[in-house]
């Protein structure tokens, strides 16, 4: 970062845009005293927090900030929201209460500021759970709980609205609302230009490490800075939109390449294994209810519904890593049950929700290597193939954890290209990518498709589905809809 | 009501050093079946079993090749393979032994497997435990799960791959060479992001640390611990003062 010159009000929205790598996380990072100065990087020029100027000029005579303290004043909810919590405590409460534990407040002030912050986030209900045991929406909910629990005057949260359905998104926006008319400067960090951040008093766009436009809303939409530094606009809503290509020509001859017939699963077990006891989970009703749906090579299919639907559920069925409890997956006209997912890899590559789940080599060239045949020189060509069709074959030697989200996304992507599987399963492809990333995950579902590949994508945005979809269907509550 | 943590420690921590002052047949094997009793009634019964069988199989095998085939002392010839001889007397004080140290180490499992670890940290930190050792402590309970569920999470990720793992343990067992490496890369990683997280939320400040959770405590478990500290005491005193008490 270079030149940076920013200042957050109190009683102010701030969103701070920016395409992947363009050094938003580490701006958050350190102004959330997450990232040191002097920690790895050296820091030059000032701080100001509260009326107290800290003037750092990247030697060992610099001042030391107390992450603690720091941390009182400025909170921070982490792009993944797990990543803020302690982990050892019992039930939401106490996880809540760990930052004034470390502060010495006394108990009965505690259970006040813990109702005060539960009520704020609507965890209330939740507040004996097990944080082991949430779900991705409620862990976020209570991430961003522990960060305010002591009324700091900043709020920094990275990315706040991704994958969050509209009822999740709606809740946020309430709260973030709440928080800045208490007073609090709330910075939100994220690379999708979306319509609450249209609320925001100011829009800083950061492009490679510096302030490449500044302003309200409207000027920096008027400036044209948003499509340069690689942010997504999401289209105005314009009611439902034709689909891309309307009847797709049915192909006659083989079999399909996808098939499921009467598809049900249903969890086994109803113990849950919480960080300190089994919890009696959800009770065990089916995820999955007599799902039928053909996909024929060439066809992209979009699955749409909200958040616990059973979207992601019903792609690991495809491959084979979950394995229904009644009813048959067939790809290209072969039964798959029973067969152990290494197995099915080849004919049906999935690309998980989160890249972190994904991703698990020391550098992108293995990463994309692991599981093709080794040295041979078709795996070399398939690699350096895949790192090109997303547009990362200057990074083959880098480490994936080092990447931004959305390269690690498209990273998890190559992956799967590698193998060229028949039919492409993708889980929320779009999240994290950022407007260069969208780009070239555009241009490999429509090349593959052109390929003769079968794609089925998972999305709960149904304006992205619309744009690339020969079919759309509808999930809820594990049923399939028509859609609209 | 609900044990405070430090009377379940103080009753095992007792019960344990009596036991082992008193050397007595009767009272090691009233203790073990106590101990055996509560852990059913504890439901905690069928999550021990494995820990007390690796500890005491070796332990009360060793005694019983020990003394039951070399005891000196021993007059009563059962039988005989050249120095080793297998004497009545060995196989008392062995058996004597394995009971002595089996209800040592029951009483302190059945502790170790009801206590609740939570309530035992708020307890240290309330009595000035450094919160560094608390959170080592309660990690001891997250860290297993943790691990587990990454190690899922990586070996879903290389099944999608291509990695054939057949289903059952033995091959999700042959197929962890390809996890490790991956899994301990992972947590360190891990550990880096928690450790900022942890400081930004104040774990490393210096000044005093409060326990949001309360743990309930009444003056007669605090008599009661009092009392079973005494009994410890006076029980080694005893042992001490007549070292020949109860070993018959």
């Amino acid at each position: 970062m270079a030149g940076l010159d920013v200042a957050f009000a109190a009683g102010s929205l701030t969103a701070v845009l920016g395409g992947s790598g363009s050094g938003k996380s580490t701006l958050g990072r350190l102004l959330a005293g997450w990232l040191l100065p002097g920690d790895g990087g050296t820091l030059t020029g000032f701080l100001e927090l509260a009326g107290t100027r800290l003037r750092f000029t990247g030697t060992a005579a610099d001042p030391r900030i107390d992450p603690g303290s720091w941390g009182r004043q400025v909170g921070f909810v982490p792009q993944d929201p797990s990543a803020a919590l302690s982990t050892v405590r019992a039930t939401v409460a106490e996880e809540l209460a760990f930052g004034l534990e470390n502060a010495g407040i006394d108990r009965a002030t505690m259970a006040g500021a813990v109702r005060h912050a539960a009520a704020l986030t609507g965890l209330t209900r939740l507040l004996n759970r097990d944080p082991a045991t949430l779900s991705g929406g409620q862990l976020r909910r209570l991430a961003i709980g522990c960060a305010v629990i002591a009324r700091p005057a900043v709020l920094i949260m990275d990315e706040p609205f991704a994958s969050l359905d509209t009822d999740g998104a709606e809740d946020l926006a309430a709260l973030v609302r709440k928080l800045v008319q208490d007073g609090t400067a709330v910075v939100i960090l994220s690379q999708r230009a979306d319509a609450f951040l249209h609320n925001a008093g100011t829009w800083l766009v950061l492009a490679g490490g510096t302030v490449a436009a500044a302003g309200t809303p409207a000027e920096v939409v008027a400036a044209g800075a948003l499509e340069l530094a690689g942010v997504v606009r999401p289209r105005p809503d314009t009611g439902p939109r034709p689909l891309a290509e309307a009847g797709f020509p049915p192909v006659v001859d083989g079999p399909p390449a996808l098939e499921l017939r009467d598809v049900s699963f249903t969890y086994r077990g109803t113990q849950r294994r919480g960080w300190f006891r089994a919890q009696p989970g959800p009770p065990a009703d089916p995820v999955l209810h007599g799902l039928s749906l053909t996909v024929s090579a060439g066809e992209i299919l979009a699955v749409t519904g909200p958040n616990g639907a059973g979207k992601s559920t019903l792609l690991r069925h495809l491959n084979g890593l979950l394995q229904p409890t009644a009813g048959s997956v067939l790809v290209r006209g072969r039964n798959i049950g029973g067969q152990p997912a290494g197995r099915v890899s080849g004919d049906v590559g999935l690309l998980f929700q989160q890249p972190r789940d994904q991703l698990f080599e020391r550098t992108v060239e293995r990463e994309v290597r692991f599981g093709l045949e080794r040295g041979q020189l078709a795996a070399d060509q398939a690699v350096r193939q895949a790192l090109a069709a997303v547009g990362l074959e200057h990074l083959a030697g880098r480490h994936p954890a080092e990447l931004p989200a959305s390269q690690q996304r498209l990273l998890a992507l190559a992956t799967v290209l590698a193998r060229r599987p028949p039919v492409l399963a993708l889980d929320e492809p779009t999240v994290s990518l950022d407007g260069h990333g969208l780009a070239a995950l555009d241009r490999v579902v429509r090349s593959t498709t052109a390929e003769g590949a079968a794609v089925v994508l998972v999305t709960h945005d149904l304006d992205y589905a619309r744009s690339i979809a020969h079919r759309l269907v509808r999930i809820e509550a594990g049923r399939l809809l028509p859609a609209d | 009501m609900r044990l405070h943590p430090m009377t379940s420690l103080a009753a095992a921590g007792s019960t344990a050093v009596i036991t082992t002052a008193a050397a007595s047949w009767p009272l090691s094997l009233t203790v073990i079946a106590a101990a055996a009793g509560l852990s059913v009634a504890g439901g905690v019964a069928r999550r021990m079993l494995p820990a007390v069988a690796v500890i005491l199989a070796p332990l009360v095998l060793s005694l019983l090749a020990m003394h039951g085939l070399f005891f000196p002392e021993g007059t009563t010839v059962l039988v005989r393979w050249g120095p080793a001889r297998v004497t009545v007397e060995g196989l008392h004080f062995a058996l004597e032994r394995a009971a002595q140290l089996s209800a040592a180490v029951l009483v302190l499992l059945l502790c170790s497997f009801t206590i609740s670890v939570p309530d035992l940290v708020a307890a240290l930190s309330a009595r000035g435990v450094h919160a560094r050792f608390a959170f080592v402590l309660a990690s001891t309970l997250t860290l297993l799960p943790a691990i587990s569920s990454r190690l899922g999470r990586i070996r879903q990720a290389q099944e999608a791959r291509g990695l054939v793992i057949r289903p059952g343990i033995v091959g999700r067992a042959g197929a962890f060479r390809w996890q490790a490496v991956p899994l301990v890369l992972s947590l360190v990683e891990e550990a880096g992001t928690r450790a900022a997280a942890l400081q930004a939320r104040g774990f490393g400040s210096a000044g005093q640390h409060t326990s949001y959770r309360a743990v309930q405590d009444s003056p007669i478990q605090r008599w009661v611990r009092l009392v079973l500290v005494l009994a410890a005491v006076a029980a080694i005193a005893a042992r001490l003062w007549q070292p020949t008490a109860g070993a018959s």
